[in-house]
């Protein structure tokens, strides 16, 4: 064994770049995805042109633990390899964790910039690479979205997120009298994280119908558009907006 | 007996400019060209664009021209070579020869100015089909088509869909002999791909490369542009040779940055060709018993310091019989001859006083 320090290679298991799990797709429905991709107004300011010089895989937190590759990504957009931005669309993309540590690009790209506008693409058009991603996200996202605020202690169940120990049995079980024993007020409850003020949570509500990211949320969970549906008309209309709907 | 008059050979950019420069500084040039007229291999060779600035290089040749064709202080010899020199500096008798007579000129320091000549990329890498497909060309004709405003595939007379360019053409090639790189195929490559998508838009643009090699300002003038506004494919990985498929050019290689082997059809193939001396440049070694490189260069003696003095004292080299060089590094490197020249046949004014 020689004393000189050994690099380590991480990944060595590279990425799927192969075309062939998506040949049935039509290529005029890829091109068509593509240019949605390319007609979103950030385009331009997220992507110029790719040296391949990999300094956002060397800053990239998530490169170290997946077979993600954001110079794969900007590479593949840059050269217009419409088969390719496809492939990534349907994988690749949500390995990403939005930390923007690929921003440090020497031409001025932001690789998770130009991830943010595939994965809304992605999100738009029903892929199912976005209905996969985002089904683990169910329960936060209407978490969220119907209280306008994250993770809330209620959803400390066992089996929901197992990963975060044997203890989480014992704590769910007595969640109220935990909570009552923190001193500040405002996290005496279970159901929400912390207040939000109603004027504020019908602001989020409008907000999200006028941006479409109901539509969003519509094309890749029916359900789960169903229940956020019922929560924000009724509580939209108490508030006086009785004409807004989300069909 | 010693001379003041300095002979500059070769009637191309850096010829133009040394001439130019003796003249302007009060002193005789004798320019001496072989072919019937001035402008060298740009003009020889049809360029349509000079390097980086897309400016027409033959309106920025005949400038060049205008300002030694009537000069009085330049005596021009057109379709004429040197055939012989005797002497030293400042005292050199070299023998002119046209088609009609030879001629002996006395002059004091001579510069040499006979560049470079593309490399023929049927020499060694026929695996590139040169003279089998008429659909790969060079970059030099390439330049002919992009001067004519008509890019076609020679085959058909149609204008290509799929254009793709191959680095390193005869450079860095320790097979062929050519370890250097040639410097400036770089961004000639990604000029004529601009001018390429500027004349035929819907084209598809490739450049397969080893290192892209865009110094200084090439990098934002050239190449970003290339990629970014005329988005041209830059793909990292040398094509190893080119097939014949229905009709198509089928270029194999490996995408190297992406891990994976390529086998693209393409309707044109440019083979960026690198430089070779000149046979003038080998000829006029000989004559004036100058070193040459291992590549047949002329040697130049000063390292980075000076890099137009010869082995001979009064004689200096300058552009590409020195190596290669951009248009930037012949005119520069004339300047500077023209003014060492200078100060050999001055200083012999001065020892004689």
């Amino acid at each position: 064994m020689s004393s000189a320090v050994e690099s380590q290679v991480l990944n060595a298991f590279p990425l799927d770049l192969s075309q062939d799990r998506y040949a049935e797709v039509p290529y005029e429905e890829k091109a068509r995805l593509f240019e949605e991709v390319k007609t979103d107004i950030r385009y331009h300011d997220v992507l110029y042109g790719c040296y391949e010089c990999g300094i956002c895989v060397a800053a990239c937190p998530s490169a170290r633990f997946y077979d993600f590759s954001p110079r794969v990504i900007a590479q593949a957009c840059a050269r217009e390899d419409v088969e390719l931005v496809y492939t990534l669309m349907n994988d690749s993309i949500w390995d990403c964790s939005q930390c923007f540590s690929c921003d440090r690009c020497p031409r001025g790209n932001s690789p998770g910039g130009l991830i943010t506008i595939l994965r809304e693409v992605a999100v738009r058009n029903g892929l199912q690479s976005a209905r996969d991603a985002l089904e683990g996200y169910g329960r936060i996202i209407y978490k969220i979205m119907s209280t306008g605020t994250q993770v809330s202690p209620d959803m400390l169940q066992p089996d929901a997120f197992p990963d975060w120990g044997t203890h989480v049995h014992e704590i769910a079980e007595n969640l109220e009298v935990w909570r009552r024993a923190l001193p500040p007020e405002t996290l005496h409850t279970t159901d929400i994280g912390w207040d939000v003020d109603e004027k504020t949570m019908i602001e989020l509500y409008l907000i999200w119908h006028m941006t479409g990211v109901m539509d969003m949320i519509k094309e890749v969970d029916e359900g789960l558009f169903m229940i956020l549906q019922d929560v924000m008309e009724e509580r939209l209309e108490d508030a006086g907006y009785d004409d807004v709907t989300f069909d | 007996m010693p001379s003041q008059d300095i002979l500059v050979i070769g009637g191309g950019p850096a010829g133009l400019e040394a001439a130019r420069s003796i003249a302007d500084l009060g002193y005789r040039a004798i320019l001496v060209e072989k072919r019937d007229r001035l402008g060298g291999t740009p003009d020889e060779a049809g360029y349509a664009a000079l390097t980086p600035d897309l400016r027409n290089a033959e309106e920025a040749m005949n400038e060049m021209i205008a300002r030694v064709q009537n000069n009085p202080n330049v005596e021009l010899h057109l379709g004429a070579t040197v055939v012989d020199a005797k002497g030293q500096a400042p005292d050199f008798t070299v023998t002119i020869k046209n088609a009609k007579e030879s001629k002996q000129v006395n002059v004091g320091a001579v510069i040499i100015c006979t560049g470079f000549q593309h490399f023929d990329p049927g020499r060694e890498t026929q695996k590139y089909g040169y003279y089998e497909f008429p659909d790969v060309i060079t970059l030099v004709d390439c330049e002919k088509m992009l001067k004519a405003h008509r890019v076609v595939r020679p085959s058909t007379g149609e204008p290509p869909e799929r254009v793709c360019f191959i680095q390193c053409v005869g450079s860095r090639d320790r097979r062929i002999g050519n370890e250097y790189c040639s410097k400036v195929c770089c961004g000639i490559a990604s000029k004529e791909a601009i001018e390429i998508k500027q004349q035929l838009p819907n084209a598809k643009v490739f450049i397969f490369y080893i290192d892209m090699r865009m110094y200084g300002y090439w990098e934002n003038e050239i190449y970003w542009p290339a990629q970014e506004k005329y988005k041209v494919n830059y793909v990292k990985g040398i094509a190893t040779e080119i097939l014949q498929r229905d009709g198509k050019l089928l270029v194999r290689g490996e995408d190297t940055t992406m891990r994976r082997p390529f086998e693209i059809p393409m309707d044109l193939v440019v083979l960026s060709v690198g430089m070779e001396p000149s046979a003038g440049t080998r000829e006029m070694a000989k004559i004036f018993g100058l070193k040459q490189n291992k590549y047949k260069f002329i040697e130049t003696i000063g390292g980075a310091l000076d890099t137009v003095s010869t082995t001979v004292p009064g004689v200096f080299a300058a552009g590409a019989c020195t190596g290669p060089a951009d248009l930037e590094d012949s005119i520069s490197a004339a300047g500077l001859a023209a003014v060492k020249a200078i100060s050999t046949v001055r200083q012999a004014e001065t020892v004689k006083a």
